[in-house]
């Protein structure tokens, strides 16, 4: 009987044991929870965007997208500064990145294949629309990511479907090949028309250009078609794969294709943005430099299209820690990480200049200028230019930036005559200078009885590079609100604007000019067009205006670019389409400008030279195509490596 | 309990000892592949550039796959190469630098001409393989000291190759300064060499002329230094051709 008891007690067990197991486990987040409710899209979308691979106040190429730690910044590898932790010309470091580029990439682009083929199934939960813009919201993030993909490896698989692993079962079917260049360009261009087709005019989940409309998408396919020209006509590298796909390259017929698509989806934003002229005045020019700083501030500003908003403490950055000038050093130490080249500064208008382009400082003798102050140099300085960059003595945050090389002790009766030869790369000669190694600095005492330090308050230091090692301080992004004791490593939280109706109207214009040089006519004329463009640009800015159309080249309108959208991470990219940087950057040692006081004279004087520290920069062309990861080629056999890697 | 004990024991030194038995059963590649890059109108071998910039040899292991992942090593500076860490397997052999391709395809991918290499490697391969150079640099002469220590040199540049994909201009003529042998883009000194960027045809027009360069900077430092040409066209990965480098006495 006992026998029995057990039996049954097993049997009873058993049987009712198993009823329920087969349900959804209750502490994961299902389909239903998420495709249902409007703030279940939010979320989805809230991590789709954070991983949007776009290069902000948290990107470098040595560390990556997504990391606070800035101190290899962008604009020292293009030539648009010179930085004491970045000394050279470098490729994308991936594998230092904590965020790995190629998994990281394809992680979401599988979010954006999953949230494609499954709202539609919950769409019975919202408005047609609603669901349109959300479907046109998951095609702008993936087109997004395969254009950050792109433009880095040239052609990679397209995966626009999840796929799905068996275990036991073979991984054949995943290791998808690379497709050609030219069809992952393509595959960008149709994931953001689907977008300009379904997305509103305005994001009515969020309307302030931090989630994407359908000119937000126009604006971006204007960028990444007119890449896509850029790399037809001026690539010269080329990979097949065994099936003749071309990996690396586009056919250079496929450029004016390219280039009208940039130039149709960039006029689309006619008319709905417009450049930021709201403190603008044509004939003040303080009033245009106050303009071109509140510029990218202004939450309200109608020229920004796309922009990353920062939260603290939940998603913050540096910007200000890394970039002060060193008087306005923040607690946590670093500042001035990025100092502007006199190769870039030389770029903009308003300054003396000889017949070569250069700085003038010398006067017809071949003897230094002297001037009361340092910053008479620089008296008509295009507004855009002191909005862009510290020059040396100008104000910010209430001070004057003090930037000194040393106090010159020699004669200045009959003229100062050049401390080194000109072209020279040798150090300074210390006779008749007086230096400071650091910023505790003695006094010097100069022929009047007054004290003087050697060095400015900002640099320039001779042992230690925490100052303004080229005589210029970066401007832009910088809050001139900010306290000193805020100025803190992961502590702000300014917006970055990603796009900006400047640069759509800049690719528009470059766009035109690439058609117009190639004898493509279409219903406007696109040499005036971009003449029109680059002075509606350069008015703006307070710069000279072109006179007419034919005097433009394409180094105009590619200059009027790196100067508008200098340290907003763009040059990187521009200079590696034009497939420029190893022509830039070849065996290049950028200039610098030092200010000097000469005792004697009482006056300050300026020597250009190229970098005190001799560091060089040269460009690999094997750069221009990034080494796919060894990690996801081991993974997938099928990825062919580019060329020299 | 004490009985239990032992047996546990026992059984984890059998474990133990079976587990450590095992170290590696393959044996370490230890086969070699060596040989130069040679430019076929002179004989002479191809000179590089050391460091991952200059001529390195590709290897296919074709024996498991008609696909495989390649692998490289990188020759030396003066184009000879070799690699005595390799495993015994068939491969497909070539090398890439500064030269007309061994491998070509024209714009659609078709490959249209192909010399590699096939070896079924078992100890020791040597493997000579003949090449056209972009460029050629010789010296004229020795570089000479001037009067106010710097350094002339001179030198002639010729074309290695009539294939008409690779008549591009000159780009660049450099006179590298270095304080060792291993002189070349990715290492001179930058305070003393000459760098020279040719745009259009300037560049080319210099071919087949004695190219005088003399040093920039200044006076050279007291001390041995080597010097060395590279000049280079717009093609492949614009990797540069040179000449051997060469000291001069301080005087």
């Amino acid at each position: 009987m006992k026998k029995y008891n057990y039996i049954l007690l097993t049997l009873f067990v058993c049987l009712t044991a198993c009823r329920k197991l087969d349900i959804p486990p209750k502490n994961i987040i299902q389909d239903p929870d998420v495709f249902s409710t409007p703030a279940g899209i939010q979320a989805y979308m809230a991590r789709i965007y954070s991983e949007l691979p776009i290069e902000d106040f948290r990107y470098s190429p040595q560390r990556g997208l997504n990391f606070f730690w800035i101190i290899s910044p962008t604009p020292a590898t293009t030539g648009e500064a010179i930085s004491r932790d970045q000394t050279s010309s470098m490729q994308e470091a991936f594998g230092s990145w904590s965020w790995d580029i190629w998994g990281g990439s394809y992680t979401t682009i599988r979010d954006c294949d999953y949230f494609i083929q499954t709202l539609p199934s919950y769409a019975s939960n919202f408005s047609t629309a609603q669901v349109n813009a959300w479907l046109g919201e998951a095609y702008f993030v993936r087109g997004m990511t395969y254009f950050g993909l792109v433009k880095r490896f040239g052609g990679v698989p397209i995966v626009n479907k999840t796929l799905n692993y068996t275990v036991g079962t073979s991984t054949d079917e995943l290791q998808i090949p690379r497709s050609s260049e030219q069809a992952v360009w393509d595959q960008v261009a149709s994931d953001f028309d689907f977008a300009i087709a379904n997305l509103p005019a305005v994001n009515t989940d969020e309307a302030d250009g931090s989630r994407a409309n359908k000119y937000v998408a126009a604006a971006f396919e204007s960028r990444a078609m007119l890449y896509a020209g850029t790399i037809a006509k001026y690539n010269t590298t080329t990979l097949f794969d065994g099936q003749k796909n071309q990996l690396c390259g586009i056919p250079s017929s496929a450029a004016n294709g390219y280039f009208l698509k940039a130039y149709n989806a960039a006029k689309t934003l006619d008319g709905v943005y417009s450049l930021y002229l709201k403190s603008w005045s044509a004939t003040d020019k303080t009033a245009q430099y106050q303009n071109f700083v509140n510029l990218f501030s202004d939450a309200g500003s109608s020229e920004s299209v796309f922009v990353r908003e920062y939260q603290y403490p939940n998603s913050v950055h540096g910007y200000d820690a890394y970039n002060v000038p060193r008087q306005l050093i923040g607690p946590n130490g670093y500042s001035s990480e990025v100092n502007p080249t006199l190769d870039f500064v030389e770029m903009f208008d308003g300054i003396p200049k000889n017949s070569n382009g250069t700085i003038q400082n010398l006067d017809a003798s071949g003897h230094y200028l002297l001037f009361t102050n340092t910053m008479d140099l620089f008296a008509n300085a295009e507004p855009r230019l002191r909005a862009t960059v510290i020059l040396p003595g100008d104000a910010f945050k209430g001070q004057n930036i003090d930037i000194q090389r040393a106090i010159y002790t020699g004669p200045s009766a009959g003229g100062i005559s050049p401390l080194l030869p000109a072209g020279s790369r040798s150090q300074y000669p210390l006779t008749n200078l007086v230096v400071s190694a650091t910023a505790s600095q003695t006094a010097y005492k100069l022929p009047d009885g007054t004290l003087m330090n050697p060095a400015g308050l900002s640099g320039i230091f001779t042992g230690d590079q925490t100052c303004a090692i080229s005589g210029f301080s970066v401007r832009k992004w910088l809050n001139p609100n900010l306290p000193t004791a805020q100025v803190l490593e992961n502590n702000e939280t300014q917006t970055w604007i990603e796009m900006r109706y400047a640069e759509v109207l800049l690719n528009r214009a470059e766009a035109a000019f690439e058609l117009n040089s190639a004898g493509q006519s279409g219903a406007t004329n696109y040499s005036q067009d971009a003449f029109t463009i680059i002075n509606e640009i350069r008015s703006r800015a307070g710069a000279t205006l072109l006179t007419s159309a034919g005097s433009m080249t394409i180094d105009t309108v590619r200059i009027e670019r790196r100067k508008e959208l200098a340290f907003e991470n763009k040059t990187y990219w521009d200079l590696k389409r034009w497939r420029t940087f190893s022509k830039e950057q070849n065996g290049t040692i950028y200039r610098i400008l030092m200010p000097f006081y000469s005792a004697q004279a009482g006056k300050y004087f300026f020597d250009a030279r190229t970098d005190e520290r001799n560091d060089v920069y040269t460009y690999d062309p094997r750069w221009y195509y990034e080494q796919i990861p060894q990690g996801a080629i081991s993974k997938s056999p099928n990825l062919v490596q580019n060329p020299g890697y | 309990m004490k009985k239990l004990f032992y047996y546990t024991a026992f059984c984890l030194a059998v474990i133990a000892g079976n587990s450590c038995s095992k170290i590696d059963n393959y044996p370490a590649p230890s086969d070699t592949i060596n040989g130069s890059t040679i430019d076929e109108g002179t004989g002479a071998t191809v000179q590089t550039e050391i460091g991952g910039g200059g001529t390195r040899v590709k290897l296919l292991e074709i024996s498991y796959s008609a696909n495989p992942t390649p692998e490289y090593f990188q020759s030396m500076q003066d184009g000879t190469f070799n690699d005595d860490k390799i495993f015994a397997a068939t491969y497909k052999v070539s090398v890439e630098g500064p030269f007309v391709p061994l491998v070509t395809t024209d714009n659609t991918g078709t490959v249209t001409a192909d010399s590699s290499q096939t070896i079924k490697l078992t100890s020791k391969a040597t493997l000579n393989f003949k090449v056209q150079p972009f460029l050629r640099v010789e010296w004229v002469g020795k570089p000479v000291f001037n009067a106010d220590s710097t350094v002339t040199v001179q030198v002639k540049i010729t074309r290695g190759t009539s294939n008409p994909n690779y008549q591009q201009d000159i780009t660049d003529i450099n006179l590298y300064v270095s304080n060792t042998q291993y002189d070349g883009n990715n290492n001179y000194d930058p305070r003393y060499s000459k760098l020279v960027s040719y745009g259009g045809s300037t560049g080319t027009a210099l071919l087949g002329q004695v190219i005088t360069i003399t040093t920039t900077g200044g006076a050279m430092p007291a001390q041995d230094v080597y010097f060395r040409v590279g000049a280079r066209i717009n093609a492949g990965l614009d990797e540069y051709n040179y000449n051997a480098p060469m000291s001069a006495k301080y005087p």
